[in-house]
């Protein structure tokens, strides 16, 4: 009873450690692709003791070893280990892709299998390996491979290469050279240091791999078209497993020295596009922000300003420039300070670049700065965008006002007083009041009127001459002038008298009107001492010759006369050509 | 016919009151510092077809407080155009200068050259086609004085002032044609666009010759389909596209 107890309970323990180990049964390929000429190895590899192994039918393939059964048991640290290997090596018999069926074998009664495995037979390889040969193994186990983040970018646009050593787990690298460092011809690089070295583990063409990352480096294509990337090569000692074991089983590995090269790596690099190009394009590609800033905005003449134009962003910073700022003529500036602070990091460029410029005013005045343009090429959007300065405008209080205007030295002079006057150099105001015009106004000038104007008083000359010639003629002309002279007094003072010539006793009556009026005008007598006598004596007085006195005389006797006797119209016609005859010749001798 | 004429009268009476007001108006808004409204009301009066001087001057000023660099050195422009000598607007317009990018070299004239450009450009043509006309007056007045006068003495002086005043009418006749000639040359015109690119031929496929930036002055020497030959003081010349550029002048 006791013995059966312990029996039982011996084989439960027994028991659940066989349900706790798990059990796992594998078929291992030395190689997944192999030339048609070339052998390959399959392990079949179990954790636990089994009967009853049967092989798959190799159909495709020839068994030209094995199989061969291994087994090996391990303690460490009080924890055993178990394996037990069966390993076929086979040849195959044509190309292609064939499917190893499952091998199965029975452990503890249970019937394990092994999943099918995929084999693919290419053709023939140049040289078939020797599988045990370092350098064949070291081959197929270290390949150096670049990575580039795009094979298709724009122009200015960053790349990353990064290059990765993969190494299979079962093989070990010592150290490395490198032999031929890749110079990036037609790219703008910066590579990016690796600050020791990590083992990773990755997966290599579907297996299983370490690797380790050797150099970084960020590309920006400076041309378009097709680039090339030199390869990177290394001269790297291996350590490989050899074929022979030492005392414990475990492989003997062997040194071998290896050149492995990354291959060449061609990328096409688009241009930018043409359509929409802004002006001001200068190549800048990436994501950016632009400012204009100034220092200050008010300021006096002969002091400094300073003028920052900053591209802040992602892109490729260090390869275009920031744009030029175009000042007044009327400052004086100074070659722009350039700064760039820009980190490189994997995805590209960051940071700021900024030209300072320091503008010095030399006069007063009011000073716009006109806006700056900056354009680049949105890899986002795939887009040109163009970022426009805000206006700046520089306003100089104090100062001469222009070139023309020496600085005056009058300050100097009366330097206790406060003088009240305009420095003249100020903006002057407004004008309130004006005198408008009709904007279509005529010129004067070559117009009809000016002409005239011009010829008219030229004419006048002639006319001037002409009637002084004139006037010259008449008084040299002596008879001429006299019988005018008649008719001019005859005119003035017998015009009555002339109307009624015919009537009688009007034509007398005026006629001795006439003779009086003339003499009182001449003479300056008064109509009452109006006597023949009289008359005589003050015509005497004047150097009047008897003739004329006579004459005058005998006219106011007819005047008299005619009150009584009948004229005739011939009488009256001679007395009125008597009566001028008499008063011009009087006129003529009074005047003397 | 009366009536019409009355009409006439009173209509220019009321636009020429109405300029005043307007005037006045825009001062006041200037004042104020609505610079905006106050080159509105200003504007309001060119409509009207009359300007001034002082109006342009006004406007400019307008300008210059808005940083309108190209408006504000064409307004100035336009009134050294009506008076060339007031020290306000050459004052101001040399402030407006100030604000233009372009640097320009003037090339002096020298000698007699400049003399009598100087002497020409003092005057308009029509202020000397006035003097020619006054001292030809005086000539004929002085010449029939001496014609019709007896004493030596006076007929002597009179003879040599009438001699003078027909030179000095001849003189002022041949200012008079050469700034005729002058002006007819003169077309200036101010850069508006903020750049303006100037070709070496008046199309867009030749090549750039320089680059222009707002209110530069320039000459306008021909005309071609919608581009302005043109020429700068330092003697550069090129083709402008017309929308670029705004001339001083209306004839």
């Amino acid at each position: 009873m006791n013995i059966t107890k312990h029996i039982t309970l011996l084989l439960l323990v027994f028991a659940t450690s066989l349900a706790t180990a798990q059990v796992s049964f594998e078929a291992k390929l030395s190689k997944k692709t192999l030339g048609v000429n070339e052998r390959l190895r399959i392990d079949f590899v179990m954790n636990k003791d089994g009967d009853n192994f049967n092989a798959p039918s190799f159909d495709n393939f020839t068994v030209v070893g094995g199989p061969n059964q291994s087994i090996s048991t391990s303690w460490v640290n009080g924890k055993r280990s178990f394996k037990k290997t069966y390993s076929f090596f086979l040849k195959p018999k044509k190309r292609g892709t064939f499917t190893i069926e499952q091998g199965t074998i029975e452990i503890a009664g249970q019937t394990y299998k092994t999943s099918p495995v995929k084999v693919k037979v290419t053709a023939a390889v140049d040289k078939p390996k020797d599988p045990n040969d370092p350098s064949f193994i070291a081959d197929q186990s270290i390949h150096l491979v670049a990575e580039v983040s795009n094979t298709n970018p724009y122009l200015n646009e960053a790349i990353t290469v990064v290059y990765k050593l993969y190494v299979s787990p079962n093989t070990g690298v010592d150290n490395w050279r490198e032999i031929d460092i890749p110079r990036y011809n037609d790219f703008w690089s910066q590579s990016i240091d690796v600050k020791g070295l990590q083992v990773q583990n990755g997966t290599y063409k579907g297996e299983e791999y370490r690797y380790v990352v050797l150099r970084k480096t960020v590309l920006y294509p400076q041309k378009t078209g097709k680039l090339n990337i030199e390869p990177l090569t290394l001269d790297i000692s291996v350590q490989v497993p050899g074929s022979q074991r030492d005392i414990f089983g475990r492989r003997v590995m062997r040194s071998a020295s290896k050149t492995v090269a990354a291959g060449n790596r061609t990328i096409t690099v688009k241009p930018l596009p043409e359509e929409n190009k802004p002006v001001g394009f200068t190549g800048a590609v990436g994501d950016f922000d632009f400012t204009m800033t100034s220092n200050k905005n008010q300021l006096k003449a002969s002091e400094a300003l300073q003028i920052k134009l900053e591209v802040t962003g992602k892109g490729n910073l260090k390869l275009f420039n920031v744009p030029e700022l175009t000042l007044p003529s009327a400052l004086e500036v100074y070659e722009p300070e350039h700064k760039e602070s820009v980190r490189t990091t994997l995805s590209g460029m960051q940071g700021s670049i900024s030209d300072t410029y320091t503008v010095v005013p030399n006069y007063q005045g009011k000073y716009p700065i006109p806006e700056v343009r900056f354009s680049y090429f949105d890899l986002k959007s795939k887009r040109y965008k163009t970022i426009t300065s805000k206006d700046l405008v520089v306003n100089v209080t104090e100062g001469p006002n222009s070139a023309s205007v020496p600085i005056s030295a009058e300050g100097s002079t009366n330097a206790t007083k406060q003088q009240v006057r305009s420095n003249g150099n100020q903006f002057a105001s407004f004008k309130t009041t004006s005198n408008f015009d009709s904007i279509a106004s005529e010129n004067f000038f070559k117009s009809a009127l000016f002409w005239w104007l011009l010829a008219l008083p030229f004419l006048t000359i002639p006319i001037a001459i002409f009637i002084r010639k004139h006037s010259d003629q008449r008084a040299a002309d002596v008879v001429g002038n006299r019988r005018r002279q008649t008719q001019k007094l005859a005119r003035k003072y017998l015009s009555e008298a002339k109307k009624v010539i015919g009537n009688k006793d009007t034509f007398y009556n005026a006629l001795e009107r006439a003779l009086h009026n003339y003499l009182k005008s001449k003479l300056k007598i008064e109509t009452s001492d109006f006597n023949k006598d009289k008359i005589q004596e003050l015509l005497r007085k004047k150097s009047v010759d008897d003739n004329t006195i006579t004459a005058f005389n005998a006219l106011l006797k007819s005047c008299e006369l005619a009150r009584y006797t009948p004229f005739s119209n011939v009488e009256m016609q001679q007395d009125y050509d008597k009566a001028g005859h008499v008063i011009s010749t009087l006129d003529k001798q009074i005047k003397r | 016919m009366k009536s019409l004429v009355y009409i006439l009268l009173f209509m220019s009476a009321i636009v020429f009151g109405q300029s005043n007001t307007l005037f006045e108006q825009g001062n006041r808004l200037y004042n104020e510092g609505k610079y905006q409204d106050a080159i509105n009301s200003y504007k309001m009066i060119l409509e009207h077809g009359e300007h001034s001087a002082e109006l342009y001057y006004n406007l400019a000023n307008a300008h210059y407080k808005l940083n309108h660099i190209g408006p504000s050195i064409y307004y100035y422009e336009k009134a050294l155009q009506l008076n060339p000598h007031d020290p306000e607007i050459l004052n101001n317009a040399s402030f407006a200068r100030k604000m233009t990018v372009d640097a320009i070299e003037v090339i002096p004239e020298v000698g007699l050259t400049r003399i009598i450009k100087n002497i020409t450009n003092s005057y308009s043509f029509d202020t000397w086609a006035i003097m020619t006309v006054t001292f030809v007056f005086v000539f004929v007045i002085l010449f029939l004085c001496y014609y019709f006068s007896y004493g030596s003495n006076s007929k002597r002086i009179l003879f040599v002032s009438s001699l003078v005043s027909i030179v000095l009418a001849l003189m002022t006749l041949g200012f008079a044609f050469k700034k005729f000639d002058l002006d007819k040359i003169d077309q200036p015109a101010i850069v508006f666009a903020k750049e303006s690119r100037i070709m070496t031929e008046p199309n867009l496929r030749s090549e750039e010759a320089f680059r222009l930036h707002e209110g530069t002055k320039v000459q306008i020497l021909e005309t071609l389909e919608g581009w302005k030959k043109i020429k700068l003081s330092n003697g550069e010349m090129g083709w402008i596209t017309e929308d670029d550029i705004r001339r001083v002048r209306n004839f």
